[in-house]
């Protein structure tokens, strides 16, 4: 019989994990819009997942988000797809080597995800809009370094850079919140590492 | 039940093409003018995905995407019109907001690249129901537990936002405030979300309990209630789309 | 022949310390209908669990002992291999669909394609479930737009589709409105007359007077009896468990009235009748 890697064989629980990360995305998402926030707030489930199931599920957690945002609303986010696996990658290895256990790590862990951010999606950015985000107030800065400046690079850079790093910050921290909030039994579904012990004897 | 996608049922010759070939055609739209920097070859990918669109009938459809896009071109025009570090030659306007050539130039390079990306995306998206889609890739290799995953989320995604809907609207007869400074809406965010996702995670854990004992888990060889269907031109599909890149890549190479 | 043999079943869930399940012996005979019956957290879905392998494989934890169902040990099993020989429906009708599929006759098939079932049994084999569990008229509908009952039926469907010998209900109508429950209930009556083995966790006492042979008490992961429904029913310290037993039995316990040439008060309405008529 075939036999694939253990990297590959997620348990089931880890694998409906996957639709409730990607309903956080859109609930965020959904919520920052009701609540006029001027942030995205669009990869809260993609973190959690990695925070509660590791790496592996968080990074196919955010591809399989943008999979379905590209299928059921804006087909540009294909685009950023690999923006979204990272977010997932960085949460999962950070949270695993224990990066999630007080607030103040937790800000790093948001500073280092807004960062990984920022470094795939500038490419995507300069390749695919010229530069810009599409965001006003960062394509505004954009438009302002372009000026002053002359270079695209630098200047997409801190277009990402302003809206990218308060947006990984919160989602992060919210992501935390949430991730403190929810029971032992519940995150212990996710962990995947215990044996099973022997009552006999 | 509410469908949660952006697929139009028609009765098109591109909606019967297998969806495995549409995504092929949608890599090689992108590929070529990567490979081929020159304008003229964007231009002809875009013209042909654009044709495309016209050719299922899904152009109407296609028409909201476009508007969105389009709203953020004409920043690019701008922009580019304007700061193009490349400008040169002035054409009009008033210091510093001065149109040059080679922006513009920049801006609608831009433009095709962005369209063309769009349409053939487009294409895929608006032709093909997505459970067909999953079925494919399932029978050509994927996990058919990562299948499950994409199928179920096409019905879990909007029982979600029900859930959340019903919250909000609790929430805010209750009198919390989702109006005021930006503080007071930051604030409000928590108790909103919390209490969907823990719903969704238990919901979550019971439906895996229920999915194990109908063997999702199981390592044979599993088979489907469908028959497999049969596609047109997959042959011919691939192998003129396997001859562009090929041709493409010569071209660079020699050219 | 025994259908279910459990030796010194032990339990403990991973992030718990005491025992869910402590010390549990009994034997199950093929076409029994058991119930079982405790308090809140008393470890009636963990044994449930435990016939189909999700306790220990899902949970993990600490297990101690010996469960084997028709024949297979379940702690040298997989789920998937259990759920050919033990089929299990949980309370909630609404997490046990999958959300994959947009029919009911497709949801059904759920499981067999998993499973590998070639495609002419499997469709035999959902033409039967529906039909058992008369279901076949919403074979087409899309399984979030049936009403509690119906979509309690077609778990049903779904996991006798898998042609098991052994049928676990935990709290199957719980979530139900009386019609819908009722409805589940003839079912369930219907799949015993088939030769089913059922084993049903149900705080309504008058269903499992009604339907049970055998009544399991559970206390604290103990079995505290386990006899025929009019043994379990009469006892006095029931309510020391947090069991009320079925109305018949308290006005006859009242009354004072028992079956004439026994120990134990009536269980049903029919049982009761007769009693208090006879006197
Ligand atoms: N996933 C879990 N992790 C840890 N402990 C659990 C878990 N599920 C149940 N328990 C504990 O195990 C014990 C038995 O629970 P179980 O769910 O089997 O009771 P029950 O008899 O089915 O109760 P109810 O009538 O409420 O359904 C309880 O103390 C409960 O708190
Ligand atoms: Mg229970």
């Amino acid at each position: 019989m075939m036999q694939r890697s253990s990297w590959f064989r997620f348990s089931t629980p880890s694998l409906v994990l996957i639709p409730v990360a990607v309903g956080i995305n859109y609930i965020g998402k959904l919520f920052a819009g009701t609540l006029k926030l001027p942030l995205w707030l669009d990869s809260i489930g993609t973190v959690l997942a990695g925070m509660l199931a590791g790496p592996a599920i968080g990074a196919l957690s955010g591809a399989i988000n943008n999979v379905i945002y590209g299928l059921t609303v804006d087909p540009i986010s294909f685009v950023y797809g690999l923006t979204s696996i990272l977010i997932g990658l960085v949460s999962g290895i950070m949270a695993s080597r224990g990066w999630i256990t007080g607030w103040a790590r937790a800000l790093v862990v948001g500073l280092a995800v807004g960062l990984t951010a920022t470094a795939v999606s500038t490419p995507l950015n300069v390749w695919f809009w010229g530069g810009q985000t599409g965001n006003f107030w960062g394509d505004a800065l954009f438009a302002v370094v372009l000026a002053q400046t002359g270079s695209v690079w630098l200047a997409s850079f801190l277009d990402e850079v302003v809206v990218d790093i308060p947006d990984k910050l919160l989602t992060v921290l919210v992501a935390y919140a949430l991730f403190r909030s929810l029971p032992k039994g519940i995150k212990q579904l996710y962990s995947g590492r215990d044996e099973l012990e022997t009552l006999d004897g | 039940m509410k469908t949660f996608s952006l697929y139009v049922p028609r009765d098109s010759l591109i909606h019967r093409i297998n969806p495995i070939d549409k995504i092929l055609y949608t890599i090689t739209a992108i590929a070529v003018p990567l490979i081929l920097p020159s304008m003229a070859a964007s231009f002809l990918c875009m013209l042909i995905s654009l044709s495309l669109l016209a050719a299922a009938r899904v152009v109407r459809q296609s028409l909201p995407v476009f508007a969105f896009v389009f709203l953020i071109l004409c920043t690019v025009v701008l922009i580019q019109g304007w700061f193009y570090p490349g400008n040169q030659t002035p054409l009009f306007g008033v210091e510093p907001f001065v149109f040059h050539a080679e922006g513009l130039m920049k801006a609608c390079r831009i433009g095709i690249r962005v369209t063309n990306v769009v349409a053939a995306f487009l294409l895929l998206v608006l032709t093909t129901k997505p459970a067909d889609l999953v079925e494919e890739l399932v029978r050509r290799g994927l996990s058919p537990r990562i299948g499950y995953v994409l199928d179920s989320i096409f019905q879990i995604l909007p029982q979600m936002m029900n859930t959340t809907r019903t919250i909000l609207d609790a929430q805010r007869s209750r009198g919390l405030e989702t109006e005021g400074s930006l503080w007071v809406r930051v604030k409000a965010f928590l108790p909103l979300i919390v209490p969907v996702v823990m719903s969704s995670l238990i919901h979550a854990k019971e439906r895996a309990l229920a999915l194990e004992v109908r063997g999702l888990h199981f390592e044979g060889q599993r088979t489907w209630l469908r028959e497999k269907r049969t596609y047109p031109y997959s042959r011919e599909i691939r192998g003129g789309l396997l001859l562009v890149l090929t041709a493409s890549i010569v071209w660079r190479i020699l050219g | 022949m025994s259908k279910i043999r459990v030796e010194h079943l032990k339990y403990r869930y991973p992030s718990s310390e005491k025992l869910a399940l402590d010390d549990l012996s009994f034997e199950v005979d093929e076409g029994e209908m058991i119930g079982i019956i405790g308090r809140n957290g008393a470890g009636k879905s963990t044994l449930c669990q435990a016939f189909v392998g999700l306790v220990p494989h899902f949970y993990r934890g600490a297990y101690g002992g010996k469960v084997v169902v028709s024949g297979l040990e379940v702690l040298k099993s997989s789920v998937s291999q259990l759920a050919r020989r033990v089929g299990i429906v949980f309370q909630n009708p609404f997490t046990q669909v999958t959300g994959s599929k947009w029919t009911v006759y497709e949801e059904v098939a759920f499981g067999l394609e998993n499973l590998g079932v070639p495609r002419k049994e499997m469709i035999d084999r959902i033409d039967y479930a529906l039909q058992l569990l008369g279901m076949e008229k919403y074979r087409d509908r899309h399984p979030f737009d049936l009403s509690g009952g119906q979509m309690q039926r077609m778990a049903i469907a779904s996991v006798i589709a898998l042609q098991p010998e052994i049928l676990v209900l935990d709290e199957p109508t719980s979530q139900l409105d009386p019609q819908g429950s009722e409805e589940v209930f003839r079912a369930v009556h219907r799949l015993r007359e088939e030769g089913m083995t059922v084993i049903l966790a149900e705080h309504n006492m008058e269903k499992i007077a009604r339907y049970c042979n055998r009544v399991m008490l559970l206390d604290g992961g103990k079995i505290i009896d386990f006899a025929s429904p009019a043994s379990v029913f009469s006892r006095a310290d029931l309510t020391r468990y947090g069991v009320v037993p079925p109305v018949y039995t308290r006005v006859c316990r009242e009354l004072n009235a028992k079956r004439e040439g026994s120990p134990h008060f009536p269980v049903t309405l029919e049982e009761a009748c007769e009693v208090l008529k006879g006197r």
